[in-house]
């Protein structure tokens, strides 16, 4: 079991890592703008989905699987984080500060709408 | 030395394979095999071509396959025997051929071409060679600009051909002999003045010259790209290049001018492609050369964006540009004889050269 459970956040998790890479590919190559709208899409989704995963009452293993291993790699914090850098590095500040204030903004409203439609189920 | 040599530029995206191997490394192997006296690869930042699909490495998903572009110059008959080889291995790309004068061996008693058209000095230095304790290209900036060249830029080479050795990057080596890829622009006079003192530093480096028009510098518009007709006396198709130089610090509606070029270029869907390579050191106009520092407001270096297409796709874009660059920047346009665009099965245009004098 235990063996199998790893086995299914490895799966799992590139299945979760794989579909940010289709996701933000689709957006940013549409936007093709400065600020990451990519980003930003897989990572507010990522927040919607991941209320509703926590909003469900799921086994501590499904919960692990869906949560942890495919929300966990949809979602990503360090090209949050780099592509703010870069912003900064082409002195476009405002687009910076708007990537982080909107993230946030946008973030939390997210997850909770993930839980609220959960708690309709 | 001074003979008609040829510049055979390939640009395609870093992950094209030939067969199971990269592209590129194969690209570098066989110029390594012809003894291809000079070539450098070098990787771009931002691009898209004739697929319409945007690279970029401000977005880390956008910059899984960032462009690449590769130089190597030689006599006609090497560049012309493998120029096939080119072909046949890319699967996908844009593939280039101009003219260039080679100034091998003393650079001091070379001669240039006449006319009143600008002149574009391309330079392969080894990345850690020094002038005087400092970095070679620290040293020909300075020179150039003291000189009053219209700019100079320095692109970091990754993998080349120096005198027909291969010459690679490796992250466990000093990489002393790496070519970087140095280009300047400047009037047939101030070249001809540097060359003496270029020798003396460098000791016999690979030079090449080619004509070139300056079209902006500083935002002033000086020429428009000369209306070349669209083929030449035997109905060769005649394509036209612009170069673009900027800084990463100077902005065009709040964000570096390359990136708003390449973007409305995108947007515009006038041209068939672009691509944009960040240097490390360089200048234009009247600024000093400039480089990123440790600590700094935003990154310093240079970047030069480059268009081939056609003369009348050009002078449609044109607009384009000179609205980006109204402040800032150095744009020259060059002719370039021959071009192939490759994707798949798909050609369009030839590798054979294009003659025509304006």
């Amino acid at each position: 079991m235990n063996v199998a459970l790893w086995a299914g956040v490895l799966v799992i998790g590139g299945l979760g890592s794989v579909a940010r890479f289709m996701v933000d590919r689709a957006v940013a190559r549409r936007a093709a703008r400065s600020f990451p709208f990519g980003t930003l899409t897989v990572n507010i989704s990522g927040a919607v989905l991941l209320g509703f995963i926590t909003g469900l009452t799921l086994s501590h293993q499904a919960a692990l699987l869906a949560g942890t291993a495919f929300v966990g790699a949809y979602t990503t914090f360090s090209t949050w984080m780099l592509e703010t850098q870069r912003l900064t590095e082409e002195r476009q500040i405002w687009p910076a500060v708007a990537n982080l204030v909107v993230s946030v903004a946008l973030g939390l409203p997210a997850a909770m709408l993930g839980q609220w439609i959960a708690g309709l189920l | 030395m001074n003979d008609t040599y040829l510049k055979l530029t390939a640009y395609f995206g870093e992950r094209q394979r030939a067969g199971s191997r990269f592209l590129a490394e194969s690209m570098l192997d066989l110029y390594a095999d012809r003894e291809v006296a000079g070539s450098v690869m070098l990787r771009g930042i931002a691009s898209f071509g004739p697929r319409h699909v945007i690279r970029t490495d401000q977005s880390l998903t956008l910059s899984e396959d960032p462009p690449v572009a590769i130089a190597a110059v030689d006599t006609a008959a090497t560049i012309g025997a493998l120029v096939g080889d080119v072909v046949e291995m890319t699967p996908r790309g844009l593939i280039t051929l101009e003219r260039a004068r080679l100034l091998d061996g003393d650079l001091g008693r070379a001669a240039l071409p006449d006319g009143r058209d600008a002149v574009k000095l391309t330079l392969y230095i080894g990345r850690r060679r020094r002038v005087d304790g400092a970095p070679a290209y620290y040293a020909v900036c300075d020179l150039l600009h003291r000189h009053g060249f219209a700019g100079a830029s320095v692109f970091l080479g990754v993998d080349g051909t120096v005198h027909g050795q291969r010459r690679r990057a490796r992250f466990f080596s000093n990489n002393v002999d790496v070519p970087i890829m140095l280009i300047a622009v400047g009037s047939a006079a101030q070249v001809q003045q540097v060359l003496p003192e270029l020798e003396a530093m460098l000791r016999q480096p690979l030079a090449t010259v080619e004509r070139v028009q300056v079209c902006k510098r500083d935002g002033r518009l000086l020429a428009r790209p000369p209306a070349l007709p669209a083929v030449d006396a035997h109905g060769r198709a005649l394509r036209q290049k612009l170069m673009i130089y900027t800084s990463e610090a100077t902005h065009h509606d709040g964000v570096p001018i390359h990136r708003a070029l390449v973007r409305k270029l995108w947007d515009s869907q006038i041209v068939s492609g672009a691509t944009a390579l960040r240097g490390i050191w360089g200048f234009h106009g009247d600024h000093k050369p400039h480089g990123d520092k440790l600590i700094q407001y935003g990154r310093q270096v240079p970047v030069m964006t480059i268009v081939v297409d056609s003369p009348e796709v050009i002078a449609a874009c044109f607009r384009i540009v000179d609205e980006v660059t109204g402040a800032h920047g150095l744009v020259t346009s060059e002719m370039v004889p021959a071009l192939l665009m490759l994707d798949g099965g798909a050609r369009d245009g030839t590798t054979d050269l294009a003659d025509y004098s304006y």
